[in-house]
């Protein structure tokens, strides 16, 4: 089967045309990726001295990020959050993109797009934007107190509000990871089932979710990664008693130009996601996913 | 049966108005956005009071047309890459069986797994420390066009998984060259996912604050110009330059709608 293409495929054969279709794009990102990440592994055991990092190799960047229980600190507050938020847009997403899969018709893309669209304005503005409206001192707060009602509590400078812009920047992605995967479900299965006699319920339970794990999972990662690594939302919206990690990593490249501990806290950072991420991919069934496996 | 037409149109309905929402709850601080635009006071805009000074503000200070300029660079350098990637890597796995199709998608979708900013200081540190480079419009394009790669790819991937490759060999068995092939068999079918690849990718280097604020050096772009500026205040010219683009990107969809409701062009929709 694999030959019938005859012709042209005496020089190469599939495996060599699949290499150099494949090759390029993989090699671009292995070193422009993971070159890098491993760079930060190595300067992570490093010192900075006056912005410069010298090769004097020892443990004590990690030590400062296990000793002093801000980081720590930090590092759970960000985890709980991102955990947090990515529930709340899977169970957001899901029946939105459900509803564009299915009865976005032939308008689908231009309703896919236009999620995507505000990211046109810049972060910094969109979060601005929402300073201005839900903030503290926002349109709703003010527009409350004018009236001589209380303002909204939870939005004024809180890890609440700081969820709500990851939730805001981030749930695009969801709801795109969720909708390309339903976009390949075939929804005739749902049919079968009917006849059957299933319950709309129980055919998504049985048929829709886990055939469409894989996207759902995507999604997932899509917001889990960012919010892990959010340093803008929790700047404007936090208050003081809400920075986040990747607010404090961002500051050692910044203002203290200590790139070594930085460094460190990147590779925490990246080992914290990995680890989720890994649990994530545990209950990922590729074989159901259609993704392998499947030939004409 | 009666009960289960309900519940569908219950269900359409609430999924509807949770569209809605989303659509509201995204573009509420952007529609803030412009319509500040307009205004004298940017920190407390009511009772508005009306003014172009933003617009003709931004008609004259050269800072912004050449931030913009090489915003519009690093979305279209970088999504040129990531499409021309992607497409090829995207052909490859669905076309070919090979040994090595898990592990290349695994590097195709790694970038997914790194947050932008992971990528923004790891490749500062790389290019400073191990190539000796300082920032560039280039290394910029690149670490954007990184993670661009992998969305382009997933989105390639969900939209060409149903492509039926046997029309390739059916051209090829028919004497078409590979190229020939592409051009006049693939191409044809596959290009709105391409499209759709490119615009992600351009959105997000367009954009892109995390990874190009660490590699672009002193070269302004959209975002990191507004970081900049956000120990004074950001300046009324963004938020001017802000309305702009939405306006274009609104154009542009009202002339995607027009075309879709009169059926000129599908953008890959079957009927």
């Amino acid at each position: 089967m694999a030959t019938a293409t005859g012709g042209m495929g005496r020089r190469l054969g599939p495996e060599g045309r699949f290499l150099l279709m494949a090759l390029p794009g993989a090699l671009f990102i292995i070193f422009f990726l993971l070159l890098p990440i491993l760079s930060i592994f190595v300067f992570s055991f490093w010192r900075t001295e006056s912005y410069t990092l010298i090769a004097d190799w020892n443990l004590d960047n990690y030590g400062v990020l296990f000793g002093q229980g801000t980081y720590m600190t930090f590092l759970i507050r960000t985890f709980i959050t991102a955990v947090l938020v990515s529930l709340f847009c899977l169970v957001y997403a899901w029946p939105i993109a459900y509803f564009i899969a299915k009865h976005g018709d032939r308008y689908r893309l231009l309703l896919i797009l236009a999620l995507a669209a505000p990211f046109f304005t810049g972060i910094i503005l969109r979060v601005t934007g929402i300073q201005s409206v839900m903030g503290p001192v926002g349109v709703v707060n003010l527009t409350l107190m004018e009236f001589g009602l209380p303002p909204v509590e939870f939005i004024m400078f809180t890890q609440t509000a700081v969820g709500i812009g990851i939730v805001y920047l981030f749930i695009p992605f969801m709801v795109t990871a969720i909708y390309l995967s339903l976009l390949n479900f075939d929804f005739e299965l749902l049919e079968v089932a009917k006849i059957n006699g299933a319950k709309p319920w129980r055919a998504f339970i049985e048929i829709t979710w886990p055939l469409n794990w894989i996207g759902t999972v995507i999604g997932l990662v899509l917001v889990f990664v960012p919010a892990m690594a959010e340093s803008i939302t929790s700047r404007f919206l936090g208050g003081p008693n809400a920075a986040s990690f990747g607010q404090i990593l961002g500051l050692q490249f910044g203002e203290t130009g200590t790139w070594a501990l930085g460094s460190a806290m990147g590779v925490l950072l990246f080992i914290v996601s990995s680890a989720v991420l890994f649990a994530m991919w545990l209950t990922v069934n590729l074989q159901r996913s259609g993704f392998t496996g499947k030939e004409g | 049966m009666g009960r289960q037409a309900t519940g569908r149109v219950m269900f359409k309905g609430s999924a509807g108005l949770l569209l809605a929402s989303l659509y509201a709850f995204l573009y509420a601080p952007i529609i803030y956005v412009i319509y500040t635009s307009f205004n004298k006071d940017l920190i407390w805009p009511f009772p508005p009071q009306w003014t172009f000074s933003a617009y003709t503000g931004l008609a004259k200070e050269s800072t912004y047309h050449e931030a913009l300029w090489n915003s519009l660079l690093l979305g279209v350098g970088s999504a040129v890459m990531c499409t021309v990637l992607a497409t090829m890597g995207s052909i490859s796995i669905l076309k070919y069986r090979s040994r090595w199709r898990g592990l290349i998608a695994v590097a195709y979708l790694a970038p997914l797994f790194i947050a932008d900013l992971l990528v923004g200081i790891s490749s500062l540190l790389f290019n400073r420390q191990v190539l000796d480079l300082p920032g560039n419009m280039v290394s910029a394009m690149i670490a954007n066009a990184v993670h661009g790669t992998s969305f382009a790819f997933l989105i390639m991937l969900a939209q060409l998984a149903r492509y039926d490759w046997r029309l390739d060999d059916a051209a090829m068995v028919f004497g078409a060259k590979p190229i020939r092939c592409f051009w006049e068999v693939t191409l044809p079918i596959i290009w709105p996912a391409m499209l759709g690849a490119f615009i992600i990718s351009f959105i997000l280097a367009f954009n892109n604050l995390e990874i190009s604020f660490y590699n672009l050096g002193a070269i302004p772009t959209l975002p990191t110009l507004a970081w900049g500026s956000l120990r004074f205040g950001l300046d009324a010219e963004l938020y001017a330059l802000a309305a702009l683009v939405n306006g274009v990107v609104l154009l542009v969809f009202t002339v995607m709608y027009l075309l879709m409701r009169y059926r000129i062009v599908s953008f890959g929709h079957r009927e």
